[in-house]
């Protein structure tokens, strides 16, 4: 999968779990400070990348992915 | 001590002294007498009275001269070298050696008494029918089965009966004030037995009480303080204008700062201040510590309760009849709010304004949070944060229980057996869940408590990484125990499990973890009379305490066949490897995780307010200034600590195994 393929898909789990605007993400939109995440978002948001990406990310390496870009090159590695 | 009455030249000794006595026989005297330490005392009744004159040291290291002196005693029996010094009244009490009580209104026993033993609160349930009597060994796992266990009234009919009689042994009309006791400014005290070396200080009013005090663990009652119908243990310490009524408060509990409480039970190093509460069970380790916080008709262990907490058991239907449990390590956050009834799982987290009444104790480990007025669980998640590890660090070293005989029975295990059957059932039904769950749904329900799809699947991980570390720290502490190059045969052999019989299922009984099989069978010995006295139940439950050990190899090894499909007795050298190579990888993740979370406290939104009138340079500057770099964290320090043995315990351990043969 491309990368911008990722991204696309990225925004929009991103979107969905934060209730976020898609036009307020940027690539480099970090996810506590610009989208407001809490803690229980970001373990939501990791499993809505293992349901778009049908993958099984390694819990706590994705628990440090902490913006768009960063997501991105994680989930890259497993698909 | 033996006594004799007074002869003449005494008696005028005393009068001229300004002493006074109705009848002057009914004074006695122990020798060696003197009647310089004797003046301005009014005489009432029989009064026996020990050596004076000598000296007593102060709690606070004063020496001080003892003897009577202004004050008025009716029908007492005091020891040597007690001082009273303007008591306007002491009546029908035993006081022992070395006591001071100085600027007393009263201290009185004025009929029969129990002391508050015996005496009947409503505990939990505010409406009535979980009502439990108080008593001077009561603890926190006797009283759990008399407040929980209504469904079996012939055990709590046998269990009352004994308190009765045990009450009913303690009652008296003269009052006791142990040894080295010192009271001083304070108003009245009528029916209450006092320990040795408790210390009273500026209290307003006690009555009907017993304050159990040792010289190893003191208690203490202090300014402006209001006590009724109370138990309080050794080493507790109520203060600060408290307000005390129909209260149990065990040792090592401290209460104060203008807290009240009424029909509660606090048990060992429970801590009350500034707020309120009614009808609670504080089971230990219960922590309420700000203002505006209101607990009520709920159930606790090792329970947090965060400023503005409050809970309500009243719907203004059948009047507040409601109740909730909060399991063991629970936390309320700021004004998060409960509508009992409720129950919540262990080393969970409430938030917000909950008015929806659930049930998550089928999943320890969670977050609770308000999103748009609906309750969220979030299961697992507080198995990595901070908070939770630093507390299940810090319980066992904040044990301030000094009396060598320890009531409460305390069970510290983080992953114990009864975490662990709960998370084995969290798996269970998430996973039933995520498989009924359509994709287009948001969240699912479950025990009337909403739960996020999407966290269906990927919450499951970390309660099995909560199984693996339990399974591997249990596999592993058996293995510690084998001295020397063991083979794979006595491996097996240490592995397997022993004669009882295997539990089946845990209770957390207010600290204290055990089988419920265990359990039943002390009760059915408590209900046919086998066990007919509370030393004798005291001990039963002491003897469960003692064997947790084995009974959790046990259980380990039944988990071991039935989920894993492992038996011990035949287990290879791979197996183990295995077992161990998952436990360390695990144990590693969960740290790395808790690291993680720790790291937000140096993240820049932890900075705000930082570098006040300064840039970011300076922000930078005054947050490393105050708060420190997260390397020389002691906290995230330890963590690291603790990823290098785990790696070097289970380095060493492959090595040994890998060796071997089978």
């Amino acid at each position: 999968m491309e990368k911008n393929e990722i991204l696309t898909q990225v925004k929009d789990v991103v979107s969905n779990v934060l209730k976020v605007d898609s036009s307020e993400i940027t690539d480099d939109s970090n996810f506590i400070f610009d989208l407001g995440a809490d803690s229980m978002q970001s373990v939501e948001l990791v499993a809505g990348f293992e349901e778009a990406f049908d993958i099984e990310m390694d819990q706590d390496r994705a628990l440090e992915v902490q913006s768009i870009q960063d997501a991105v090159n994680f989930i890259a590695e497993y698909v | 001590m033996s006594h004799r009455p007074l002869n003449n030249s005494e008696i005028t000794a005393l009068q001229n002294q300004g002493c006074f006595s109705s009848d002057w026989s009914k004074i006695e005297v122990s020798d060696p007498f003197s009647t310089d330490a004797i003046h301005q005392v009014r005489f009432i009744g029989t009064v026996k009275l020990g050596k004076l004159g000598g000296t007593v040291m102060t709690s606070k290291g004063e020496t001080r001269t003892t003897g009577l002196f202004n004050c008025k005693i009716d029908t007492c029996e005091i020891g040597n070298d007690v001082l009273l010094d303007n008591v306007q009244l002491v009546k029908n009490y035993r006081i022992m050696d070395g006591v001071i009580i100085e600027q007393v209104h009263s201290i009185s026993v004025n009929a029969s008494s129990s002391f508050g033993n015996g005496f009947e609160i409503e505990v939990l349930n505010e409406g009535g029918g979980r009502e439990l009597k108080i008593f001077n060994k009561l603890t926190a796992q006797l009283a759990y089965i008399l407040v929980s266990y209504r469904h079996d009234p012939g055990l709590i009919a046998s269990i009352n009966g004994m308190i009765d009689d045990y009450s009913a042994k303690l009652s008296s009309g003269t009052g006791t004030i142990g040894a080295g006791a010192e009271i001083s400014n304070t108003g009245t005290i009528s029916e209450v037995n006092i320990g040795e070396y408790a210390s009273i200080c500026g209290a307003a009013l006690l009555k009907n009480g017993t304050i159990v005090s040792k010289q190893e663990a003191p208690a203490y009652v202090g300014t402006n303080v209001i006590a009724r119908n109370f138990i309080m243990l050794s080493g507790s310490k109520i203060d600060g204008g408290a307000l005390v009524d129909k209260c149990f408060v065990g040792q090592g509990v401290e209460i104060g700062k203008q807290f009240s409480a009424e029909n509660s039970v606090f048990f060992a190093n429970s801590e009350a201040f500034h707020g309120e509460a009614v009808s609670i069970f504080a089971g230990p380790y219960t922590v309420t510590h700000h203002k505006s916080s209101l607990l009520i008709a709920g159930m606790y262990s090792f329970y947090n309760a965060g400023s503005g907490t409050n809970q309500s058991n009243h719907m203004y239907k059948l009047g507040p009849v409601h109740q909730g449990i909060l399991e063991r390590g629970s936390k309320t956050g700021s004004f998060a709010y409960l509508l009992w009834p409720c129950r919540i799982g262990a080393y969970s987290v409430v938030m917000g304004k909950n008015l929806a009444s659930f049930d998550t104790s089928d999943f320890p480990f969670s977050y609770i949070n308000v999103d748009h007025e609906r309750s969220i669980l979030t299961p697992g998640m507080n198995l990595f944060t901070v908070g939770t590890r630093r507390d299940s660090e810090k319980w066992p070293l904040r044990d301030k229980r000094k009396d060598p005989v320890k009531l409460d029975l305390i069970n510290f295990e983080f992953l114990s057996p009864y975490i662990i059957q709960k998370v084995f059932t969290a798996l269970d039904v998430l996973q039933e869940l995520y498989d009924k769950a359509s994709k287009k749904q948001e969240t699912v329900f479950y025990k009337g408590i909403r739960i996020k799809r999407l966290m269906l699947k990927s919450t499951r991980k970390f309660y099995n990484m909560a199984v693996n570390i339990f399974l591997g720290d249990q596999v592993i502490s058996r293995l510690q125990k084998m001295e020397g190059s063991p083979d794979m045969e006595s491996i097996r052999k240490e592995l397997s499990p022993g004669k009882r019989t295997i539990p089946e299922k845990w209770l957390d009984l207010s600290g204290m973890i055990a089988s419920e099989q265990a359990i039943q069978q002390l009760l059915a010995d408590i209900t046919s009379g086998n066990l007919n006295t509370l030393e004798k139940i005291a001990a039963g439950l002491e003897e469960i305490h003692v064997s947790y050990e084995d009974e959790v190899w046990n259980w380990t090894t039944r988990i071991l066949d039935e989920r894993f499909d492992l038996d011990v007795k035949q287990i290879t050298a791979d197996q183990l490897l295995e077992l161990i190579t998952r436990w360390e990888s695990e144990t590693i993740k969960l740290d790395k995780m808790i690291l993680g979370d720790a790291a937000k406290e140096f993240d820049n939104s932890s900075k705000i307010g930082f570098g006040v009138d300064g840039n970011e340079e300076v922000r930078d500057l005054d947050f490393e200034a105050v708060r420190g770099v997260p390397d020389e964290n002691k906290f995230i320090k330890g963590i690291k600590e603790e990823i290098i043995q785990t790696e070097l315990k289970a380095a060493e351990l492959k090595e040994k195994i890998q060796g071997l043969q089978g």
